[in-house]
């Protein structure tokens, strides 16, 4: 039995992690209706600054974590706007490839560094053992990410209720032109949606990156291992990325618990959050907590 | 119709059925058939090396994948971020044929041209099945739902023991009235097969935007629901376009089959997919001549970024790294550099090339 | 501003085209090409890349040093990004410079590129030792000791120094062919007689907790996890494992798991990225590595200086590995052109074959001698396992051959 709770209890961290990875996707979409496909470079970028000011500049770590949210705030921020203000009101399909093309475009600034191809891994901070209950148990990094994940996810909730300009993105979410009515600045929105974007981003790549170690092939695939996670939550549904995260980490966890090694089977885990994905869909086209869009003629 | 049969300035259509032929003018047919022929003709006259060969094989075989993603991407305006995976079928059919009755059997080897129609009409099939969800998704619901064909399809290749887990699955050397084609002759032999394929199929997406079931699509594209309101059968339309894209797919799948000589799933990754979304962007969406420019376009770039850096690595110490450097920040500048600057792509270019000479020398 | 990109694009070109063809003039001696393709960036880039530059660096330090007298080895490395479509290309346009030689990289490419090999009648050295790239094949040469030999190699070290009856053994492999295809091999040792039981086949996806896996495999009493796939994964296995109090701290601790693994697993990047956690892990390769100094880890050193590799690049046994082919290359072309042979393709595969009995040859980057014949496809036939001990591998006795594997 206790076999299964430590299924669960892994599961629902892993997929914590992917929410906050999530997370980003969701935000932008949220706000200006953009899927972000560089949002893995954008992880791996959060991850990769972050060892740079901890190892190569020597700054405390929690610092440097700080400082790497800090600094993808403004850079996610400014790739907006170059590049994708002058997209606002271009079809769906020239928004998805201007973000493949910017993530290619990172992929090639960070092949020009050490971080391209070579591993690394952080400094420990954190006591080496697990914290174990009753035979089940997680590890204190994995512990940090579920908490700052919730620390996050709870900030950003509480941010889009009860703040001026949470309230004026979800505005601009809802219709933007009445937004613009009523003297909300829908390009500076669409610029902050971005920058918390890339603050979450960053929180990921830390955590993501203290679980597996510093490769940028492992990290940047990140970007599209959470894309079944946000679809299966709604694109616009900061809750739905949190409950799908979670039920995409025990799917995975389960997969490779009991499906793996069985069977004959083997890998399951990978490809079985699509398939739940296709399956889902076909019943609940916007996922579970997506706005049903109403179109009109 | 213009009193000459030359030239034309301007347009003298009196009938639907005179808008609809496919050479306006003599001047038109002649100047497509001289072009025909040197496109037939240049391999015979200059030979190229076998990477030159290989370099244009694979940027046609690309054509025909790109003139498919087009019709579902461009004309229906459904994303597809999976094409790669029904080009794999494509090339997957092929490598079932040769895991099961051996890679050099006579099936493969002479009825090679039957095979490929087949792939195609394999890779319709599987079109048509990835299709379905776009009876009841749109927009970014669906382009994530076709990239999850595409993991569950590279899942399923790495996973399975027939399909030699996505390692190479080798294809026999094919015949032609001559006899077997050999190594030399290989590349320029394929050329022409893929050249036949690409004239063929380039026709038939010609002549099928004339018809109701090519405007269909644009319709679809334009507003699905004033197309339905219209008679239309939105969701059978987007369902036909996805399988008319897998068939081109497939036999472009096939076509890559027969002139890597092998199959592995490496070719049709993610990766892959992203590309010929590329290829159609910078080519131009929603038009057939940018299926051509496309391709041609990304790939020649890829090789010319090669080159430079390579030469660049001479001069520079650390050259390695910038050579690998360049080629994805290049690929994706060039993608948002026309996103951001010239969205419809190349054909445009192309358009107003070709309408400034049809009004020459007047300039409207 | 859309006619100045333009204009700067085509600057852009025409000086590429420029510069292609002003070729630094050689004077004297002959040229001989050989061809490398291999993954500098993509899947694997992180092994492919310190590869790259091993391989650079020694055809540099032939021609600077005239290894071969007044003839030179141009050598064109190109990056593939691991996939089998560009790899072809590259190979097709080194032949049409008329390369005598070529080195490959992945497994994938190696097995899809064979006939083309066969055709050209062309030695080939891959960077992958699947034991698959020799079926059906006369040109391919595994540079060292096969993945399945490698793991049995380690299967044998478990049964013999394992106390008390069987010992209970799971493989962690990638989910590919490059992954799998060992464990037939495995399978066919233990068969024949090899003292282990395998319990599980793990295949790994891209997980973020393997806490689950390994109290299954603690609950199926397996006490040894030897591992044939990249260093990502395994470093996650074994932060986990070792978080979770379930790594042995000397090998075969009782009720305790060893982590094992075969070449890529290991080096100095498993313990950039596992840290501490990766202490007593096990590794096996046929390559010197430069924690444990001797005289070719020395010459490694002094080249990576000469030609201005980071600290990093020069301790990588990739980077050994990389300089490991080009030295075979080199030997090959110089014993050709001692028997007053024409370099041509023909030849330096002749000179390949003749490289066993007396005529071995002692690469300084390897552990032991290079051999091959018209049946023994394989360089080095032996393979020395290395442990953690402090953050540095330390070498586990002497360099061994596997009893089992044939």
């Amino acid at each position: 039995m206790s076999y299964f709770f430590q299924i669960v209890v892994s599961g629902v961290v892993v997929g914590s992690i992917y929410a906050l990875a999530a997370l980003g996707l969701v935000l932008v979409y949220k706000s200006s209706r953009v899927a972000n496909f560089a949002h893995g470079q954008i992880i791996a970028a959060g991850a990769f600054i972050t060892y740079f000011l901890t190892v190569t500049v020597g700054i405390p770590i929690f610092f440097s974590f700080l400082a790497s949210m800090i600094i993808t705030f403004f850079l996610a921020m400014s790739v907006e706007r170059i590049f994708l203000r002058r997209l606002i009101g271009e079809p769906i399909i020239s928004v998805i490839m201007v973000t493949i093309g910017l993530g290619s475009i990172i992929d090639g600034l960070i092949y020009l560094t050490p971080f391209g191809s070579e591993n690394f891994s952080f400094p420990e901070f954190l006591p080496q053992n697990s914290l174990s209950l009753g035979g089940v148990s997680i590890s204190w990094t994995q512990l940090l990410g579920v908490i700052i994940t919730f620390l996050l996810i709870g900030g950003f909730s509480w941010f889009f209720k009860k703040s001026t300009v949470g309230i004026s993105m979800r505005a601009v979410s809802d219709d933007q032109f009445g937004a613009m009515s009523v003297g909300i600045s829908v390009p500076r929105v669409f610029g902050l949606a971005w920058a918390a974007a890339g603050l979450s981003a960053a929180a990921a790549g830390c955590i993501i990156g203290n679980i597996t170690g510093l490769n940028f092939e492992t990290l940047h695939a990140f970007g599209i291992i959470v894309f079944p996670v946000v679809i299966l939550g709604g694109l616009d549904s900061i809750l739905g990325a949190v409950v799908a995260g979670i039920i995409m980490g025990l799917i995975q966890q389960f997969a490779g618990g009991y499906l793996d090694g069985n069977f004959g089977l083997s890998g399951t885990g990978n490809v079985l959050p699509y398939i739940i994905l296709l399956i889902i869909l076909l019943f609940k086209p916007h996922g579970l907590f997506g706005i049903h869009e109403i179109e009109r003629v | 119709m213009s009193a000459n049969p030359w030239l034309a300035t301007g347009n003298f259509y009196t009938t639907y059925k005179q808008e609809q032929k496919t050479f306006f003018t003599n001047l038109d047919r002649s100047v497509f058939t001289f072009f025909l022929v040197i496109l037939y003709a240049w391999p015979l006259l200059f030979p190229l090396g076998n990477k030159y060969m290989l370099i244009v094989d694979n940027i046609l075989i690309a054509i025909v994948a790109v003139m498919g993603l087009n019709l579902v991407t461009g004309f229906a305006g459904l994303i597809s971020i999976g094409h790669a995976a029904f080009v794999g079928i494509g090339a997957y059919t092929i490598a079932s044929f040769c895991r099961t009755i051996g890679d050099s059997h006579i099936l493969i080897t002479h009825l090679w041209p039957l095979l490929i129609i087949f792939s195609g009409l394999v890779g319709a099939v599987f079109g048509a099945i990835v299709g379905l969800p776009a009876l009841r998704l749109k927009h970014l619901y669906l382009a994530i739902a076709t990239l999850s064909f595409q993991m569950i399809f590279e899942w399923t290749i790495q996973f399975m023991s027939f399909f030699n887990q996505g390692q190479t699955i080798f294809v026999g050397r094919v015949f032609w009235f001559t006899g077997k084609v050999g190594r030399k002759d290989h590349y320029v032999f394929w050329y022409f097969v893929i050249l036949t394929f690409v004239v063929l199929l380039g026709f038939g997406i010609r002549n099928l935007l004339k018809t109701r079931y090519g405007r269909s699509l644009i319709a679809v594209r334009d507003n699905d629901r004033a197309a339905d309101a219209m008679g239309m059968n939105p969701g059978l339309t987007k369902v036909y376009a996805f399988a008319l894209s897998g068939f081109f797919a497939g036999v472009a799948g096939a076509l890559h089959a027969y002139v890597y000589r092998g199959v592995g799933f490496e070719s049709f990754t993610l990766h892959e997919s992203i590309g010929y979304l590329a290829m159609a962007i910078v080519g131009g969406l929603g038009t057939l001549n940018g299926s051509f420019w496309g391709p041609v376009a990304i790939k020649f770039l890829d090789l010319q970024v090669e080159r430079l850096a390579e030469t660049a690595g001479q001069y520079l110490p650390a050259g390695m790294n910038l050579a690998t450097a360049l080629k994805p920040l290049t690929f994706g500048l060039v993608i948002v550099l026309f996103l951001m600057f010239e969205p419809r792509g190349i054909a445009n270019w192309w358009r107003i090339v070709k309408s400034y000479m049809k009004m020459w020398p007047f300039r409207y | 501003m859309k006619n100045k990109t333009v204009l700067f694009l085509n600057a852009l070109l025409v000086l590429a085209v420029m510069l292609a063809f002003t070729t630094t003039a050689n004077a004297g001696g002959k040229v001989y090409k050989i061809g490398m393709s291999l993954a500098i960036t993509g899947p694997t880039s992180d092994a492919g890349n310190p590869y790259a530059k091993g391989t650079e660096d020694y055809f540099k330090f032939v021609n600077d040093t005239k290894m071969l007298g007044d003839d030179t080895i141009d050598c064109t490395i190109r990056d593939d990004q691991y996939k089998t479509e560009v790899t072809k290309r590259n190979f097709e346009d080194y032949l049409d410079q008329g390369i005598v030689m070529y080195l490959n990289y992945s497994t994938g490419s190696t097995l899809g590129l064979k006939r083309d090999f066969e055709e050209e009648q062309i030695a080939v050295l891959p960077a992958s030792y699947h034991s698959g790239n020799l079926i059906d094949s006369n040109y391919i040469f595994l540079p060292i000791v096969s993945y399945g030999e490698q793991l049995v190699i380690l299967g044998e070290y478990v049964a013999k120094h394992h106390k008390g009856g069987k010992a209970k053994v799971a493989l962690f492999v990638h989910p590919s062919a490059f992954g799998r295809g060992p464990v037939a091999d495995v399978k066919k040792a233990i068969e024949a007689g090899l003292n282990l039981e395998l319990v599980e086949v793990v295949e790994h996806g891209k997980d973020l907790d393997n806490t689950a896996m390994l109290k299954r495999l603690m609950s199926k009493n397996i006490q040894y996890v030897i591992s044939q796939t990249v260093q990502s994964p395994v470093a996650t296995m074994l932060k986990d494992s070792s978080r979770l109090g379930l790594s042995a701290s000397s090998f075969g601790e009782a009720g305790k798991l060893t982590f094992l693994g075969a070449h890529y697993t290991g080096g100095n990047d498993l313990i950039a990225l596992a840290g501490n956690a990766a202490e007593n892990f096990f590794w096996t390769t046929s390559f010197n590595i430069t924690s444990v100094p001797g005289e070719g880890t020395e010459k490694q050193l002094a080249l990576a200086k000469k030609y201005g590799r980071d600290q990093k690049a020069a301790e990588s046994h990739n980077y050994a590995a990389g300089i490991y082919v080009a030295q075979v290359v080199t030997e090959t072309i110089k014993r050709a052109k001692e028997a007053g042979l024409e370099i041509n393709k023909k030849n330096l595969y002749e000179t390949l074959n003749k490289m066993n009995g007396t005529n071995a040859y002692q690469a300084y980057s390897a552990v032991g001698p290079v051999t091959y014949s018209k049946t023994d496809r394989t360089g080095v036939d032996m393979a020395q396992i290395y442990s953690v001990q402090t953050g540095v591998f330390k070498k586990v006795g002497e360099p061994i051959q596997s009893e089992y594997m044939k």
